[in-house]
């Protein structure tokens, strides 16, 4: 039998920060607080200052592997990726923009100047807060998070991601620059909680982590991560402060299953729209802080259904959410 | 037929050409590694052909030799046929070595009340005035003299047939054996004058690799001799499941013959060292698991290891020792403990007798790791049990230095934290050749209190440090340089060795961890743990505890037992009564199936970690490890 | 809910007297912890014992049917709060709604679109449940006129969402007999509502002015007599129905409020959005919901979204072990091996489709668990290989000998390799790159 109701919670969820203003170091137009909540998703009270699950726009550097589908909707924008940036802002109305770095994924790459100039590049092009995927590869880890760290020193990036078998070079980079982490663990609670204290016993403090739990696809294992998250926020609401942090989602898989690819071309985008949606509207009821798609039309429905969501969310001294 | 002589002893046997090199050294009388039971998997049976015609294939030897061994004619001896005479060397580490078996086992005082009895009677001879028969007339001789009533003696045949004439050539004064049985009591023997010296008993721990026999004097409960033996089945299969598919296949005759015939060599070692007869040994109790307990028997132990599991038998039983090929009294008793289900047998029951957790209110865990493991949690009242398998790298198997505890094996080992310099003991002090269980247990807990791995056990790799580095396949730490160890070779520990070792280790501590939570018992409630198994004596309990194999209590409350079979059948053979314990101790264990219980996967995956996911289960050992860090930085 | 087997120990009468089948009274309350034994098997129970081995088994939200016939909707009977403490039981059952103002063939294209409409998924047919009817003119007469056409077009189960009496009454005459769930008694003609939900048998769903208002009008209802009632909690918008029924299904778990013992029923127009509102819906409790019809691709994703959140954790879905085919292979097409994971199977021959290379896929039984897990656990060995390619005949099967696993399957390669006999060869981690991995393999 649970102990759902409130009374029996003694866990916070640390609040992380993405992003720097100018008065706080950094050239972002704004900055974000996540986490701190006391009791289930979107209920409850939250402290001040607090904004709520966000929406991340997913893009990258090279298109090699991206979804078809975003390339055909988006059109010729996608090859540059500091202009794409500045679109997902100012027209597709994300919070954050999520930049993975997939030039890097190609074999035998070493352009790790090219990374910073990219980095630099975007944080001028959107004065959004920035999340910076890496490499895939342990070897090139410690050259391209110094070179993302480094491009993106006092903007309070969140650098993606950390697993348990290669986290020292992107701790480092984080430490040394300022940065938070993105923890990933492969749908399984211990393991996520294992990463978190790993990342500590670099010295990374506690409220510079964010879990992702890895987000299978609607219909593709989605129910595994929706359960995992369940349960990673249950624990920390009972005390467990390893596992007391915010959660970032990304079905990122939703753009190419059967359902999107099957559909007919004129329903293509609904169906890959409608896809997204569920599983990051179902993400963020689960707890997660930062969902992120990669379909441009899937921000506005979200962004109106997380709002309404918000509505019960009191805010400790009594502002608006 | 081809000639194979065997160096460097020069052994030679003659044997049919096709034949292994492996069958020809075990025919010659040399006792091979064989890990893996022969299938070319595990190449501790490392042979050197020195000259001569044998057939090997060339292509998979760099799996297990390097070019220097196979340039030196290296190749695995179960693989290798003879093809025409042969000159074979074969290296000391390809032989099964006298270990440190584990002999001693409690040392606690034993209520005496034995199964067996001698009485010297002198019988009046009969006469027209008392014409008696010679049997009354012997059970009331014995009667007399303080035995039982002797309507409650019951008189075999055999014995009958020797009354007349043994009676009268001894003068009327002979010794009568008598041994309690159910209902009643059984004349077991009949000899001329005084023999009540002579009465022995003896105690045998059937384990799987080893059997080990306590001889006892049944007129005192002295013991005295000990000895040991490995069990020779191990030929035919190096682990339980192996002889089963064994037997399946060739039928358990065999099997049986070599477990009786290791059991005779470990009685007639411990009587030739106390110089006493085994036909004066007039009662055998053993504890074995459920398969040793059924080939012994020559039961066939097929359905045990096959879906639904169902042993043949689980009582305790009492078999005439002869009958099943055991030396002894020729009307000499075996009597062998019940066991509770397939994985848990007679052996834990011993141990639970060992270590008297079924006498106390107290909550004790009792943890038996052998080839595989055990644990029992309970008291008095209650208990609970499961069985597991935890993978042979405590025992030094899939570590690629990993040994059994054989003369040479590292099993104690400390790292400087600050200048990661090794300092280690081996056993019989001679220049290392491998690592055993307790040393790669020390190991693991020095190389995370020196940081050199986090709680995953991945190496850090930003650390610079010639001990630390990258290996053929994996990350290395160097334990030994070539010029120190005795195999020419440097001995490490790779990643991978350590990933196997924190495996392992969550096997045992996971399964430690469901029955506690079937039962609801947190670890503050456990009084007392107890280690069980020939493994047991040499683990650092503090490492044990460090490294997360077993759940933390104050290290003062966690004891070795020693080998707890050989102990709980010694308390059986001295104390008779303390048989009817067995059934019922047996009886009320609730068993536990790991594999069917939902929590142990995610107990496993927790326990993954050094000591273990969730800190606040390991106080003292987090609160260590973080003084270490703060050294470090 | 799950008592400890040494809590139930102490309770049972410790005679271990063996007439329940377990030789033990503790092996008895190892089983019943688990839910494998009915505590009437022991003659020895004392009243104590058996109120408190009972009561823990009852469930704590009513079990309610709407419509009848094999498309009935079951809901209710629900034990957790979370679903990987257990299960969740009874998924939601989806309408669609029409109005009484629309025309008739529009009213008769959704009908036939709900009647006739399945989406295969892993090889299970998914449908949206039944149809709402809404009495938007406020006219008795169109009213019945609407659920006529609608009874005419199919028998499906129902939803009225009568205006008045006189209203419902004109429904009842062509449902009635049927279980359509009325909707909704109110605080002013709630002993009417009743009234005819009693008289015809129907579940009823009870609306109250205030989220407060719930437990007079659901004590008015079982006064009346009638227990079958889902509750309606008038929600603002997401957050506020997110937030009553997390309470209401809290205190239905936790017995502490009889007004909330009952499934929730939904109406997404109260939340404004037809597709987050079912998404909401789905995810958190509700047991009825009715919404504006969706999109394809709506329908899809909320179809999808139940299944998945209504699958039994502990039980994956599983296919038949044996030998699957992708096109029409021949003795030289390729040979995959997997686990019967429905999940698994799906993904890979959707992707196996796409390449339009024919091959044979062979599923060994994991019991349902991924290639992963069966890898970690030891469920996928190569007994487990060696002993499927016999039984399912492979080796008549094809003309080769290579065998492919899969990418995260790699450490067994060497094992199934001596096991079987086979060549193996080690294919992608990632199902989605199966497609090059077939090509350059032909190729070599």
């Amino acid at each position: 039998m649970t102990e759902t109701t409130s009374s029996e919670w003694t866990g916070t969820i640390d609040q992380v920060i993405l992003g720097a203003t100018k008065e706080e170091g950094g050239t972002r137009s704004c900055s974000y607080r996540i986490g701190g909540e006391s009791d289930l998703p979107l209920l409850g009270t939250v402290p001040a200052g607090i904004r709520q699950p966000l929406i991340a726009f997913e893009l990258c550097d090279d298109l090699h592997a991206w979804p078809q589908i975003v390339r055909h909707y988006v059109g010729d924008v996608a090859d540059d990726p500091a202009a794409w940036s500045a679109l997902a802002g100012k027209e597709y109305g994300a919070d954050l923009i999520r930049l993975y770095l997939t030039s890097t994924h190609k074999r035998g790459f070493s352009d790790f100047n090219a990374v910073g100039t990219t980095v630099a590049d975007v944080l001028r092009a959107t004065s959004l807060p920035i999340i910076i995927e890496g490499s895939n590869e342990p070897d090139i880890d410690s050259e391209v998070f110094q070179s993302c760290g480094e491009a993106g020193q006092g903007e309070r990036l969140l650098l993606g991601t950390a697993e348990a078998s290669r986290y020292r070079s992107i701790a480092a980079a984080a430490l040394a620059y300022g940065h938070s982490v993105v923890a990933q663990s492969p749908i399984d609670i211990n393991l996520a909680k294992q990463l978190n204290i790993l990342l500590r016993e670099t010295g990374l403090p506690h409220d510079r982590i964010v879990i992702d739990p890895y987000t299978g696809a609607l219909g593709y294992g989605f129910e595994y991560t929706y359960s995992v998250m369940e349960r990673i926020r249950f624990a920390a609401l009972k005390g467990d402060s390893d596992l007391a942090m915010p959660m970032i989602c990304s079905a990122f898989d939703s753009l190419n299953v059967k359902e999107v690819r099957d559909a007919e071309p004129d329903l293509r985008d609904d169906a890959a729209v409608q896809w997204e949606f569920a599983a990051a509207l179902a993400a963020a009821v689960a707890g997660s802080e930062i969902v992120c798609v990669r379909h441009p039309k899937t921000i506005p429905l979200l962004k109106e259904a997380l709002s309404a969501l918000n509505s019960g969310v009191r805010r400790a001294g009594g502002e608006s959410p | 037929m081809p000639t194979v002589t065997f160096l460097p002893t020069y052994r030679k046997i003659d044997v049919e050409y096709g034949t292994t090199i492996l069958d020809a050294a075990q025919r010659a009388g040399l006792a091979m590694n064989v890990v893996c039971g022969g299938l070319g998997k595990c190449g501790k049976c490392l042979v050197y052909v020195k000259s001569g015609n044998a057939t090997y294939d060339r292509d998979s030897l760099p799996r297990f030799f390097t070019a220097d061994e196979i340039a030196r004619g290296a190749c695995l001896a179960c693989k290798s046929q003879v093809s025409g005479d042969l000159h074979v060397l074969v290296p000391e580490s390809s032989l099964i070595q006298e270990q440190k078996i584990l002999i001693e086992g409690n040392g606690k005082k034993i209520d005496f009340r034995p199964s067996v009895r001698k009485y010297f009677v002198t019988c009046e001879p009969p006469s027209l005035n008392d014409p008696s028969t010679d049997l009354s007339r012997l059970l009331r001789a014995i009667q007399k003299k303080g035995g039982p009533v002797a309507e409650k003696i019951y008189a075999p045949l055999e014995i009958l047939r020797q009354i007349p004439s043994l009676l009268r050539e001894s003068n009327w004064t002979v010794t009568a054996t008598i041994a309690i049985v159910p209902g009643g009591y059984r004349l077991i023997n009949l000899e001329h004058g005084d023999t009540t010296k002579r009465l022995y008993g003896a105690a045998v721990d059937l384990g799987s690799t080893t059997i080990v026999a306590y001889l006892c004097d049944l007129t005192d409960g002295s013991t005295v001799a000990v000895s040991s033996n490995y069990n020779r089945q191990i030929s035919c299969g190096e682990d339980i499941l192996a002889r089963v598919n064994y037997a399946k296949k060739n039928g358990v005759a065999k099997l049986q013959l070599l477990a009786t015939e290791s059991i005779n060599a470990a009685l007639r070692g411990a009587a030739n060292s106390a110089g006493v007869d085994l036909d004066d040994v007039y009662e055998v109790v053993l504890s074995g698991n459920t398969v040793m307990t059924h080939i012994l028997l020559g039961i066939d132990p097929g359905y045990i290891i096959a879906e639904p599991y169902v042993p043949v038998v689980r009582r305790s039983l009492s078999v005439i020792a002869s009958r099943i090929g055991v030396t002894c009294a020729k009307t000499a008793g075996l009597f062998s403990f019940p066991s509770v289900s397939d994985f848990i047998g007679g052996d834990i029951i011993a141990d639970i007798i060992a270590c008297g957790m079924g006498e106390r209110d107290e909550i004790s865990l009792m943890i038996d790791i052998g080839t595989n493991f055990e644990v029992v949690l309970g008291n008095r009242e209650w208990m609970f049990s499961c069985a597991g398998a935890a993978g042979p790298a405590l025992e030094g198997g899939e570590v690629l230095f990993g040994m059994r505890a054989n003369p040479g094996a590292i099993e104690r080992i400390h790292i400087d934290e600050s200048t990661l310099e090794p300092k280690y003991e081996t056993i019989n002090h001679i220049r290392p050749r491998g690592i055993c269980g307790s040393g790669l247990i020390d190991l693991l807990a020095e190389l995370l209190k020196a940081c050199i791995i986090d709680r995953n056990g991945h190496i850090n790799r930003a650390i610079t440090h010639p001990r630390i580095r990258q290996g053929a396949h994996f990350m290395e730490y160097v334990v030994a340089w070539k010029g120190e160890t005795d195999i020419g070779k440097d001995i490490v520990l790779t990643e991978n060795d350590i990933k196997n070792l924190i495996m392992s280790k969550a096997s045992i501590l996971a399964a430690c961890f469901t029955l506690m939570n079937v039962a609801d018992i947190g670890r503050d409630e456990i009084s007392d743990i107890y280690f069980a198994g020939g493994f047991g004596n040499y683990i650092n309990k503090e490492h044990a505890i460090l490294i997360g194999l077993i759940p933390e209590i104050p290290v003062e409350h966690i004891r070795n037992i020693g080998n707890g079979a050989v102990t709980g059948a010694h308390v059986a053979l001295l104390n008779r009564p303390a048989r009817k314990m067995l059934d019922q101790i047996a009886e009320k264990i609730g068993y536990v199936e790991l594999n069917a219980e939902n929590s142990f996967m995610d107990e496993y995956t927790s326990s993954c970690f050094l000591p273990h996911t969730d800190l606040t289960l390991f106080p003292r050992v987090e609160k260590l490890l973080n003084e270490c860090r703060i050294r470090k930085v | 809910m799950t008592m400890k087997a040494l809590d139930i120990y102490k309770i049972l009468p410790k005679k271990n007297c063996k007439e329940c089948g377990d030789p033990t009274c503790l092996t008895f309350a190892m089983k019943l912890s688990q839910g494998k034994a009915d505590p009437a098997l022991c003659p020895y129970l004392d009243d104590n014992a058996k109120s408190v081995l009972g009561a823990s088994t009852r469930p704590p939200i009513r079990l309610v049917k709407i419509g009848v016939g094999e498309r009935n909707i079951v809901v209710g009977e629900e034990f957790v709060f979370f679903r990987h403490e257990k299960t969740f039981v009874h998924q939601p059952g989806i309408l669609f709604r029409v109005e009484d103002t629309q025309p008739e063939d529009e009213i008769r294209r959704i009908v036939r679109e709900v009647k006739n409409e399945t989406f295969t998924r892993v090889g299970i047919d998914l449908r949206i449940d039944g149809v709402a009817i809404g009495n938007t003119s406020g006219s008795p007469e169109a009213f019945g006129k609407a659920v006529e056409i609608v009874e005419s077009e199919a028998d499906l189960p129902l939803v009225l969402k009568a205006a008045s009496v006189a209203a419902l009454d004109a429904a009842l005459v062509h449902c009635g007999s049927y279980a359509p769930l009325i909707h909704a008694g109110d605080p002013g003609n709630v002993p009417e509502f009743a009234q005819r939900a009693l008289k015809h048998g129907c579940p009823i769903a009870v609306r109250p002015k205030e989220f407060s208002g719930l437990a007079a009008l659901i004590k008015q209802c079982t006064d009346a007599g009638v227990q079958d009632i889902v509750i309606d909690l008038v929600p603002a918008d997401l957050g506020d129905f997110l937030a009553k029924s997390t309470r209401v299904r809290k205190e239905a778990l936790a017995r502490t409020a009889p007004e909330y013992a009952y499934p929730v029923f939904l109406e997404t127009r109260d939340l404004g959005k037809a597709d987050a509102g079912t998404y909401l819906g789905i995810l958190k409790f509700a047991s009825v919901i009715v919404t504006d019809p969706l999109s394809p691709a709506q329908k899809r994703a909320a179809l999808t979204l139940r299944q998945n959140i209504y699958t039994d954790p502990q039980k994956p879905i599983q296919m038949t072990p044996g030998i699957y085919r992708v096109g029409n292979p021949t003795k030289d097409s390729p040979l995959l091996m997997t686990v019967n994971f429905s999940l698994t199977y799906f993904t890979l021959q959707g992707y196996l489709e796409a390449t339009r290379i024919p091959c044979y896929l062979l599923l060994v039984d994991t019991e349902g668990l991924s290639v992963l897990t069966a890898v970690a656990s030891g469920k996928l060995s190569e007994m487990l290989v060696r002993d499927s390619l016999k039984k399912f005949d492979v080796e008549n099967l094809v003309s080769h000998r290579d065998l492919i696993i899969p990418g995260y399957a790699s450490p067994l390669s060497g094992r199934i390799e001596d096991a079987t006999g086979w060549h193996v060869l080690v294919g992608p981690r990632d199902a989605a790159e199966i497609g090059d991995y077939l090509d350059n393999l032909g190729k070599q």
